[in-house]
């Protein structure tokens, strides 16, 4: 029983850091520009592929190649803002353009991947090799890496929004951006200052996770998934709802895997995301259409 | 140091300024009069870059500011603070003051901003980790102001600061703009109260459906019973 309880809590706190780096990426960008960022899960898997790539081609240490991955991910959303996004800003439908030019993006960047490294199943190597045993929960190190970086970065993610500059901006703009132009604000590049770190933080899911599960070019779609459900479930553009809901789902998933049954998991957590939206709907954290980030 | 030349403006197929010219001097007070619903909010907006004016001319210091985003035209140091209810509800007092410093050159200054802006209004100061929804319509309405403060502004343009206030945090309100005053800030400031802008206003404008009728001094145009009446009912 306690050994159970142990497993859950365990890789209960490990899915809700990769939910917490995939959704607070997705919600940052919904908060500020109200775009449903559809290429998350493409620049996720592409962090994975990049790191795989570089790891192949030049055997530097992994701890190198993982930040360069990122680094790349990063550039990939800076090219999606500035090639794609930032023309149709101004459209007026703005709304359905912007959603089909992420989705776009997506299926451009899965279809490179599959043309440079094909479609067969990928791993990276782990930062930290091995693990240690807790009854009979297996915590393998890497584990545990995940985990404290998603926790520092998301900590680091809500200092920045609190007292830097450029942090502050962002949430003027999420809040009115009317007011947030009177401050002087430059819109448009405050945008690309979101998606470029929202597309850091997804490649840095797909680099950490990358090491402990297989992935494929397909394989950014389901934690995207996963993320919308998290961001939905804090509140739509609350960065704090966001990181407590992905904890919350991912410490239920793991929670009616271990005591109900895996097959449950998934479809335990969208029935709990409807009665939840039934109950508050607005998300758990949010606090209606006033509240962001 | 503010020139506005044959300004048109309006939002869709209502044109709501019609070639209106106003100036407002160095370290001077203007007050633009007339009742709602005669485009004085739309006069700040096309100032201030949020919406494009159809025509027309907008100087600042000899720069022309007509056709320039809003960012640069604060850059230039018109500072628009917005008339209703606070902008950033999800910020503390203290996030709202730092924001208004958001450009380089002021977020450089921002301690001694801050400073100076709990020195004119000393509520603030007690409030600063409060969330700025928690406050009251009096403080959200110093706090725009002191946030407006916060920037490099020369021009203050204030949009109908006494709107929706009881009359004891309306006195605070403009004895907070008193202040702004003196200490050499030039003010552009739009209202349709003409008790209100009594001893604060230099030169006054009277505003009718997006015409300016009136222009002259202010005690003149105040002590004229019969002209306000007739403008603003």
């Amino acid at each position: 029983m306690l050994d159970a309880l142990l497993q859950a809590l365990y890789s209960g706190v490990l899915n809700g850091s990769v939910y917490g780096l995939m959704a607070s990426g997705l919600t940052l960008i919904w908060g500020s520009f109200r775009m449903l960022n559809l290429a998350h899960g493409a620049v996720y898997v592409a962090g994975a592929y990049i790191a795989y790539g570089l790891l192949s081609a030049l055997a530097w240490p992994v701890p190198v190649t993982f930040v360069l991955a990122v680094g790349g991910a990063a550039l990939i959303g800076l090219v999606i803002q500035l090639a794609l996004i930032n023309p149709i800003l101004e459209n007026p439908g703005r709304d359905s353009a912007s959603l089909i030019a992420a989705l776009a993006a997506s299926i451009v960047i899965q279809s490179a991947i599959l043309l440079v490294f094909g479609g067969q199943t990928k791993q990276l190597p782990p930062l930290l090799d091995g693990g240690f045993k807790v009854g009979t929960t297996l915590m393998s190190y890497q584990g545990l890496v995940v985990i404290g970086t998603a926790v520092a970065c998301l900590f680091l993610m809500s200092v920045f929004l609190r007292v830097s500059r450029r942090g502050l901006a962002i949430r003027a703009i999420s809040q009115n951006m009317d007011a947030a132009r009177l401050m002087g604000i430059p819109i448009v590049p405050t945008f690309v200052v979101v998606m470029v770190i929202s597309s850091a933080l997804a490649g840095l899911a797909g680099v950490l996770l990358g090491s402990i599960l297989f992935f494929t070019p397909a394989a950014g779609f389901t934690p995207m998934l996963m993320a919308m459900v998290v961001t939905i479930f804090g509140g739509l553009g609350s960065v704090t709802g966001t990181i407590w809901a992905a904890y919350i789902i991912g410490l239920m998933e793991s929670f009616v895997a271990v005591f109900v049954g895996p097959s449950w998991a998934v479809s335990g957590i969208f029935l709990f995301m409807v009665l939840m939206l039934v109950i508050r709907p607005n998300g758990l954290f949010g606090l209606g259409e006033a509240r962001r980030l | 140091m503010l020139k506005v030349e044959d300004l048109e403006a309006g939002y869709g197929g209502s044109q709501v300024l019609h070639s209106l010219s106003l100036r407002v001097g160095d370290g001077e007070t203007v007050v633009v009069l007339a009742p709602n619903g005669h485009g004085k909010t739309t006069l700040l907006r096309a100032i201030s870059g949020l919406i494009r004016p159809r025509a027309g001319r907008v100087e600042f210091d000899a720069m022309d500011l007509t056709m320039v985003p809003t960012e640069q035209i604060v850059a230039a140091g018109v500072v628009h603070i917005p008339q209703g209810d606070l902008p950033f509800p999800e910020m503390t007092v203290l996030e709202n003051l730092l924001i208004g410093a958001y450009r380089s050159d002021a977020w450089r200054a921002r301690s001694e901003r801050l400073e100076r802006v709990f020195e004119l209004f000393p509520l603030l100061a007690n409030r600063q980790r409060h969330l700025a929804r928690s406050l009251s319509g009096g403080e959200r309405r110093m706090l725009a102001l002191g946030r407006g403060l916060m920037s490099t502004a020369r021009l203050l343009m204030i949009d109908e600061p006494s709107l929706g206030l009881s009359p004891v945090v309306i006195e605070q309100v403009y004895a907070a703009i008193h202040a702004i005053k003196r200490a050499g800030l030039s003010i552009l400031l739009v209202d349709e109260n003409a008790e209100h802008v009594d001893g604060l206003a230099d030169r006054m404008y009277l505003l009718e459906a997006g015409v300016l009728v009136r222009e002259g001094a202010a005690d003149v145009l105040l002590r004229d019973q019969a002209l306000l009446a007739t403008y603003l009912g």
